[in-house]
């Protein structure tokens, strides 16, 4: 006998407390192999017999009406099947999406545009042919005649009395406006000795995954019946959406989403493609691709951020905060989008805006203002980036307004561990996390202390260095209490897992996630395999599949690891209860002196030991073994629900090095801190931080879909749309802290989102202190080399007039 | 994104490529770096594609003693990695290292960077910087164009539609003769914001002749021979003095990455950065 347990003895320490050996372990990724030999199957790489192929007219216009589509002789066309105005699907509802909120007016979304556009991109008609490229070249050959509308491109000319309206039942182009309030901000902020303000802004944003948009449908003419394959992150919803507008029943509408290169939230949302892809397969009884191209990606995919904040802090001579006050104005483009609505983005920048800091009073209105221009929708990070750019923008103008450092200014105002829980002003509750932790531990990994002295000899030798902090905290794994996006009418809040052992002893997982980058084949396999004693390899994680799930909404919202993981736990530990029921009987013992692990079940201390596929030939197969009421059915099906959500923290530590002549700015060091509880695969882990971060410079010194007055696109192109290469993103060092672990069945926070979170405004602040001797106000990201110069040459302009 | 139907054709000499370009509509393809994503977006519709990646009269880096003559089809990759070509100039393994990524340094050509003209583009800058001289064939024969005469506007240069360029060729430079390439772009490999250039010669610490070019200030890359005047006789300690105003008579595009501003801003940090590690060099190799 070689075994471990068994060496110990029957009586010494009980396996259930001994060292996880698969939770917290570096596994290597299982998607890996696939992934990294091209061996992935991504729904571009599925063609089906007779498919025919789609391509869009999308309008050139931002605001108008549809006067005329000539089709010319695009019906004429080889390979040409058809062609589809909004006329043709008269049958399907519009995409809207509901909420209770008070103050909201929901938006109508038809599947192609009916008599009016309302933004550039947006799908006019659809050309079926036999291959893309003859679909676009009919697509090409179709005129549509407009006549402008006007609606202004921008939030305050949309907001303006008078203003034309993009929808008729949105009135005052308002989609949404609310109020947080606690105590008596106001009054606070006009009594207070010491106030700070700020205009903030975030530029809008693109998803951009690496896949575009693409979708097949197989549609099965005898069964009436449809498989829908789709880069989605959300197919639960998708399913249960068009099963609505379709009035179709959900057992015949199978929606997959296999490899999923990426999302970022942009694959969070329903789109009329989508649905398009579905009604013409059903219409022609024949599959049907489309697969957008990178110029639709640009131009239709839901966009992120687009926000203005204007706030306000006051504090006591300490640098103890006071009241914050906020108008936060999100620009959200033409539509509110399905499921979230358009108020999900704005809506999250006025409830995080008092961030990880105890500050009494706080007043914020949020509106949700409609422009023409692409809808907005979740992007990772979702609101927080921009709130924790403008707080955290206060935060250092507050210590500089008193001398203060600016470690010291949050170490006073952090929630303190022994504070938890605590409600922010905005009614979030924050619960215990490692908020002064993160904080100490990043400011001693990048040496702050030694960092003024840099600053000032690089200042002698004519460099300009700074260093800047962005602290922040943010609910993950929000369950059914809170919903993810206010007022909607979807249950995000909770997830089932489905674990069950084969014939052949084989164990497989089900879930209604939608991993597209995140891991889970790898987590959530780790997790059931420590449960269970398997291991990670021996456990095949079904999800992204809604045949598998009869409900459950997918993976976004840093949501996965703690509620799927929370779901795979509870079933896994159902499932090895049976288990040892049964061993119990085959081995003539009492279940609790059963064990389990590396694929094996065992009596310790005793020669009692057979394998998995052992356990199943006796239930399944070997019929003379187990009498009738032993056999059990070796699948355990649980669902959780962590009914509020988990706190996770962290600090952000960004050191740059901006060129005194050239003004590039250049990120030299970053250091992240965080506590996002037991982690499962530390590996894991640090590759969402890094890719958190990585996108987090984007938003900070890159990333900007620029639009004209006119609503055009400018930077329509991945020439003109600048994200973050390798030679942009600086070695990111992260530490990771276990402060207390949340009351949840794994003890895990979500932190899929994080980097983005946190690094914006950490940058911004690096940048603010490397030209503070300039005595300048980063007050809009992306913040570039000439838009630095502008800054610099108003700057000196204004001191000149002094 | 899919590019509109047009008729290809591969030609395997130079004579017959000349004969394929007899056409109303026809492209010359060579690497394909900026024709195909402008085909994929319908921005140009070529009815006859002229493939020239056969002719491998034009694939070669040739030392001809007093010049070196660079074909056509050298890629950006095979340009770095020349001997002959960086040893008697340096500066075009600085300035490659700036060319895009290194897939597309693979595939791009030397001969399509320059009919491509780009006004930020780097072989054009180093072309207009080295006064190389461009040899264009056409169906009378073969013409060779000074790189002053040889780009008109962005995207426009001497070449006829009919005709082909087959190769470039560069005057050694003289011993003493220092280089330097810089530029300032969003990020590593983009379009550069603006670029700069310069030779420089000196003789007993005075700088004898000397040469400055800038890219992404103009409608193609300029040479700035105020500055160079300004340099002949002077020591190197003269350079910022000779700059300083150079760039007001520049008026650079107002564009969504840089305003004509900032990037007038850039000229005199640039300029004087390659003129000053020049005329360093200029010293180390004399």
């Amino acid at each position: 006998m070689n075994d471990v347990s068994s060496q110990r003895g029957v009586d010494s320490i009980p396996s259930k407390i001994s060292r996880p050996k698969y939770i917290g372990e570096p596994v290597q990724r299982l998607e890996d192999p696939r992934l990294l030999t091209g061996a992935g199957r991504f729904t571009s790489d599925i063609r089906l017999e007779r498919m025919v192929h789609l391509a869009f007219v999308r309008s050139d216009q931002a605001h108008a009406k549809i006067s005329e589509i000539d089709f010319g002789d695009a019906l004429e066309m080889p390979g040409v099947l058809a062609i589809y105005t909004a006329g043709d699907f008269t049958d399907i509802p519009d995409i809207s999406a509901p909420s209770r909120m008070k103050n909201y007016h929901a938006t109508h979304c038809p599947v192609l545009a009916r008599d009016v556009v309302r933004y550039v991109g947006e799908p006019v008609a659809v050309v079926v042919a036999t291959d893309r490229y003859l679909a676009e070249d009919a697509a090409t050959s179709i005129v549509v005649e407009y006549e402008p509308l006007g609606a202004s491109s921008n939030v305050d000319g949309a907001l303006a009395a008078g203003a034309v309206q993009l929808h008729d039942d949105v009135p005052g182009n308002l989609v949404l406006e609310r109020v947080f309030a606690t105590g008596e901000a106001p009054e606070q902020i006009a009594a207070a000795s010491h106030v700070v303000e700020g205009r903030f802004r975030l530029k809008r944003k693109s998803p951009l995954a690496m896949e575009n948009r693409a979708y097949v449908v197989d549609y099965d003419r005898g069964r009436d019946a449809l498989t829908l394959y789709g880069s989605t992150q959300i197919p639960g919803v998708v399913r249960d959406e068009l099963s609505r507008l379709l009035g179709m029943p959900g057992n015949r509408i199978r929606v997959v989403a296999p490899d999923v290169g990426g999302g970022f939230g942009g694959k969070g949302s329903i789109y009329p493609e989508e649905i398009l892809v579905v009604a013409i397969a059903r219409r022609l009884a024949r599959p049907v691709k489309y697969v957008s191209d990178r110029l639709e990606d640009l131009t239709s995919t839901s966009q992120g951020f687009d926000e203005v904040v204007k706030a306000r802090l006051a504090f006591d001579d300490d640098g103890t905060f006071i009241a914050l006050e906020a108008e936060v104005i999100g620009d959200i483009g033409a539509y509110s989008i399905y499921p979230w609505t358009a108020a999900l983005e704005p809506v999250q920048v006025a409830s995080f805006l008092p961030g990880p800091y105890r500050t009494p009073h706080y007043w914020g209105r949020v509106r949700a203002v409609c422009t023409p221009k692409p809808p907005t929708g979740p992007y990772r990070g979702v609101g927080r980036p921009m709130a924790v750019f403008a707080l955290e923008r206060l935060v250092d103008k507050a210590a500089a307004h008193l001398g203060m450092d600016r470690a010291e200014i949050r170490r006073r105002n952090l929630v303190r561990p022994e504070e938890f829980p605590h409600r922010i002003g905005s009614g979030i509750i924050w619960n215990r996390s490692g908020f002064m932790e993160c904080l100490e531990a990043a400011v001693e990994t990048i040496d702050y202390a030694g960092f003024k002295k840099r600053q000032e000899a690089a200042r002698k030798e004519g460099r300009w260095i700074g260093q800047g902090i962005g602290t922040y905290a943010e609910l993950t794994g929000i369950g059914s209490r809170i919903a993810v996006a206010p007022g909607m009418p979807i249950n995000t809040g909770s997830e089932t897992a489905t674990v069950r052992i084969d014939a052949t002893g084989a164990v497989v997982a089900m879930f209604a996630t939608a991993s597209h980058g995140q891991s889970l084949e790898t987590t959530l396999a780790q997790i059931v395999a420590e449960e269970l004693g398997v291991r990670p390899e021996d456990v095949q994680i079904m999800q992204g599949d809604t045949a598998v799930a009869v409900h459950g909404t997918g993976t976004y919202a840093s949501r996965s690891a703690v509620i799927g993981g929370g779901a795979a736990i509870k079933s896994t530990r159902s499932l090895l209860t049976k288990v040892k029921r049964v061993a119990g009987r085959l081995f003539d013992v009492d279940p609790d002196r059963v064990e389990t692990g590396d694929g094996e079940i065992f009596v310790p201390g005793t020669n009692h030991r057979i394998r998995f596929a052992d356990l199943a030939r006796a239930v399944y197969s070997d019929m003379a073994t187990l009498p009738l009421d032993a056999r059990e059915t070796l699948e355990s099906q649980e669902s959780f629900d962590p009914y509020l959500g988990t706190t996770t923290s962290s600090t952000h530590i960004a050191e740059v090095e901006i060129d005194p002549e050239t003004l590039a700015i250049r990120l030299t060091r970053f250091v992240v801190a965080e506590d996002c509880g037991k982690m499962i695969n530390p590996q894991v882990v640090d590759g969402q931080v890094h890719g958190g971060v990585a996108q987090g410079v984007g938003v900070a010194l890159l990333e900007e879909l620029q639009y004209d007055e006119t609503g055009q696109l400018l930077s329509a192109s991945l020439a003109d749309y600048l994200i973050p290469t390798s030679a942009e993103v600086p070695h990111i060092e992260v530490i990771h802290l276990e402060t207390e672990l949340p009351d949840n069945p794994g003890g895990f926070r979500g932190m899929g989102e994080g980097g983005t979170i946190g690094a914006p405004a950490a940058i911004a602040n690096a940048v603010a202190d490397a030209l503070a001797h300039l005595d300048l106000d980063i007050t809009e990201l992306p913040i570039t080399p000439s838009k630095l110069h502008r800054l610099i040459v108003d700057k000196r302009a204004t001191k000149d007039m002094e | 994104m899919k590019p509109a139907a047009f008729e290809f054709c591969r030609p395997s000499t130079l004579e017959e490529a000349l004969a394929a370009l007899q056409h109303d509509d026809a492209k010359i393809l060579a690497g394909g770096q900026s024709l195909v994503p402008m085909m994929n977006f319908r921005l140009v519709r070529p009815e006859r594609l002229v493939d020239i990646n056969n002719l491998s009269d034009l694939c070669d880096i040739r030392d001809e003693g007093d010049a070196i003559r660079i074909g056509a089809l050298v890629r950006h990759a095979q340009a770095a990695a020349s001997t002959e070509l960086c040893g008697a100039f340096p500066i075009v393994t600085e300035a490659m290292a700036h060319v895009a990524h290194v897939a597309i340094r693979n595939r791009g050509t030397i001969g399509g960077s320059l009919a491509h003209a780009d006004p930020s583009a780097e072989w054009p800058l180093l072309i207009t910087l080295l006064d190389g001289e461009i040899e264009i064939a056409g169906s009378d024969g073969t013409r060779i164009v000074g790189a002053e005469e040889f780009f008109f506007a962005p995207l426009v240069t001497a070449i006829e539609e009919t005709e082909i360029l087959v190769s470039i060729k560069l005057q050694k430079p003289t011993a003493g003769t220092g280089m330097a390439f810089t530029e300032v772009a969003q990020r590593a490999g983009d379009f550069a914001v603006v670029a700069a250039a310069a030779t420089v010669h000196t003789k007993n610490g005075l700088i004898t002749r000397a040469r400055l070019a800038l890219g992404g200030v103009g409608d193609f890359p300029l040479r700035m021979k105020d500055v160079e005047e300004k340099l002949e006789g002077m020591p190197p300690d003269a350079i910022d003095e000779a700059i300083r105003g150079c760039a007001d008579v520049l008026e650079p595009n107002d564009d969504m990455h840089a305003s004509s501003h900032y990037r007038r801003s850039l000229v005199p940090t640039l300029a004087s950065r390659v003129l000053k590690q020049a005329a360093i060099r200029a010293a180390g190799v004399t």
